[in-house]
């Protein structure tokens, strides 16, 4: 299948500085992507080039099978859903939703009639009935956020860029709105591209993940595969479940400032002697007392508890090493016991070496 | 301890001021109700009366104090800032919205458009009488003294939209853009609603320097007088009392335009202010 957007070798400069250095995807039709980075990693340059708000300085955006460079924002037919809505503060909900109907260039055939129905039924779609006649100022965040989304859909684009449209919302309406925009999505069919700073949204929403890391994509991937194997210890990183020790493999062990860890023989990626990282997931390590030592076919170090941190359905308790390095082990609640560590307390954190990942 | 001072120091020192700015106005208020025609511009008065004012439209009786020459002098100053108002405003909003984007020169041209507000009015309005005798263009209020009021004015409205501007927030033209919407009908539908309000301050600039505009005016105006010089005019002879009603008239005229921008601002800054509440 044709990919809907194409990205090849973008490049965007602001002085010396690279926002985009060299970032090629390709997304399909009927997508959900998300393309996870963090704040400055340039995602927010991204979109902007997609809409064309913004040149890039180098490489090509082929949308539908057209290099669009040239070709203006409202002749695009891309979308897009702003962090802060950027709502139109002089008129009413429905007013803000068929704004893009009554006034785009195209299809100004389409009749009042028409019109109105197709208003009627996305603000049906996105639960906004009964506030048609609102100002901005009188509806809520949720609603806001609402109405931007039904303002884009309602336009029929190809492809919707949302620009971290949960970002401005609270904890549990963030939630609601991911379950929302998942269905719109399957309901309308619409190929949309999400970015966001927040490694849970990703791999909630993403069929596909797109990783973004100063300015290049570090990985793309289903969002199971990238949350089990990252690529890199940047993605590993950002997707805030890994530990992460720098060191050297040596033979069949891993050298780190604070300890040996002996590799699993199966699979040893990582030059011998070359500096790389190894990681281990915050909910595989156990945590032992210190009397029962780590046996040789386990990897692990000593460390002292410092706090923890419950979150209803897990627990993320907070080591830290001789060295001072801060190592957290998650509990899941309905796996284990909640834990009961002491404070200042020496504990022999433990995992099998296969869980683990060594970074060339 | 201090603002036991400092609070009845600045009390005085704002009354003061007050005062100072006041002050002469309410002497020329006064005295336009001095009793005529024999009563002067001047103290005492000799009997409070309203005959200055009938004598401005021509409703007092006829004696040896001709009536002030401004019908057509005022009609031509109105006429003059309204156009005046109109074309600067335009030139501001437009230059105004081009200073949005960086573009090769754009400092220069910043820098020559607000010269017409800093050059002294008097080495302008000579100058544009020397250059119009030179190409022999015939002076008149609506030719050569049009255009310095505009290049005087449209440098203040430039500012006011170049203020307002800055304060704009881009993003939601790019969602209108987004929606399939062109950049031109964006404007219109979108920008300008929302920068309203400083299209009206522009205009009220505009309008009330362009109206009593005096040196640009003098030498480039030609043979008929607008209203600053015609009543600058008539002090020339013997000062009455009627310049002076006329004088509390034209002020409660700009009082009541003054009253019609609080008005339309107040509607604007309501809508600006819902605006501010979304944004949080």
């Amino acid at each position: 299948m044709q990919p809907l957007l194409t990205l090849n070798g973008i490049e965007r400069r602001y002085g010396d500085v690279a926002a985009l250095d060299g970032v090629s995807f390709s997304v399909a039709p009927g997508a959900y992507v998300a393309l996870l980075g963090p704040s400055g990693s340039g995602k927010t340059t991204l979109l902007r080039v997609i809409a064309g708000f913004e040149q890039p300085d180098a490489g090509h955006v082929v949308f539908d099978g057209r290099r669009i460079r040239d070709i203006p924002t409202h002749r695009r037919g891309i979308g897009i859903v702003f962090q802060n809505f950027a709502l139109f503060p002089h008129l009413t909900v429905e007013k803000n939703v068929s704004f893009g109907l009554l006034n785009r260039e195209s299809e100004t055939n389409m009749d009042r009639r028409a019109i109105d129905a197709k208003v009627r039924d996305m603000i049906a779609l996105v639960g906004l009935k009964g506030l048609e006649s609102r100002d901005m100022h009188q509806i809520s965040g949720g609603q806001r956020q609402r109405v931007a989304l039904a303002r884009t859909l309602v336009t029929e684009p190809r492809l919707v860029l949302l620009d971290e449209p949960l970002g401005a919302l609270d904890a549990n309406l963030r939630a609601r709105m991911r379950d929302e925009l998942r269905s719109l999505h399957d309901r309308l069919g619409v190929t949309f591209l999400h970015v966001t700073g927040s490694e849970a949204e990703a791999l909630a929403m993403g069929d596909t993940i797109i990783v973004l890391d100063r300015g290049r994509i570090a990985q793309v991937d289903l969002a199971e595969s990238i949350y089990n194997h990252p690529a890199s210890p940047q993605v590993a990183r950002l997707l805030n479940c890994y530990n992460l020790f720098e060191g050297a493999v040596e033979g069949r062990e891993f050298v780190s400032s604070v300890g040996r860890f002996p590799l699993d023989g199966a699979r040893a990626p990582g030059r011998p002697g070359k500096a790389s990282a190894y990681a281990i997931r915050h909910d595989r390590i156990a945590v032992r007392p210190v009397d029962r030592p780590i046996s040789p076919d386990e990897a692990g170090l000593a460390a002292t508890f410092v706090a923890s941190e419950y979150s209803g359905s897990s627990v993320l308790s907070f080591f830290a090493t001789a060295g001072g390095q801060v190592i957290e082990v998650e509990d899941h609640l309905s796996l284990r016991e909640p834990p009961n560590y002491a404070q200042k307390q020496g504990y022999a954190l433990a995992w099998e070496p296969r869980d683990a990942l060594v970074f060339a | 301890m201090q603002s036991a001072v400092m609070k009845p120091a600045l009390a005085l020192y704002t009354t003061l001021f007050l005062v100072f700015l006041y002050a002469p106005f309410a002497i020329l208020a006064i005295l336009s109700f001095q009793t005529g025609p024999e009563g002067g511009p001047q103290f005492p008065i000799i009997e409070w009366s309203s005959y200055w004012y009938q004598h401005l439209f021509g409703l007092a009786p006829p004696s040896r104090v001709a009536p002030l020459p401004i019908g057509e002098s005022l009609f031509r100053s109105m006429t003059l800032a309204f156009m005046t108002m109109i074309v600067s405003t335009v030139l501001g909003v437009m230059s105004a919205q081009a200073f949005r984007s960086r573009f090769k020169g754009s400092g220069i041209v910043f820098y020559l458009i607000v010269l017409g507000m800093m050059v002294p009015g008097v080495l302008v309005g000579l100058g544009m009488a020397l250059v119009a005798n030179f190409f022999g263009i015939d002076r008149h209020w609506w030719s050569t003294a049009f255009v310095l009021h505009v290049v005087y004015t449209f440098p203040f409205a430039f500012l006011v939209m170049l203020a307002i501007f800055n304060r704009f927030d881009k993003s939601v033209e790019e969602a209108s853009w987004s929606l399939g919407v062109s950049p031109a009908r964006t404007f219109r539908k979108v920008t300008f609603p929302l920068i309203f309000p400083g299209v009206l301050s522009a205009m009220l600039f505009a309008f009330t320097l362009s109206y009593d505009e005096f040196s640009r005016t003098l030498f480039a105006s030609g043979r008929d007088l607008t209203l600053p010089l015609a009543i600058y005019g008539t002090f020339a002879v013997e000062i009455h009392p009627n310049v002076f009603a006329f004088g509390v008239l034209t002020t409660l005229f700009s009082f009541a335009l003054l009253g019609v921008y609080a008005i339309l601002m107040s509607l604007s800054v309501r809508r600006a202010r819902r605006i501010a509440i979304q944004e949080e």
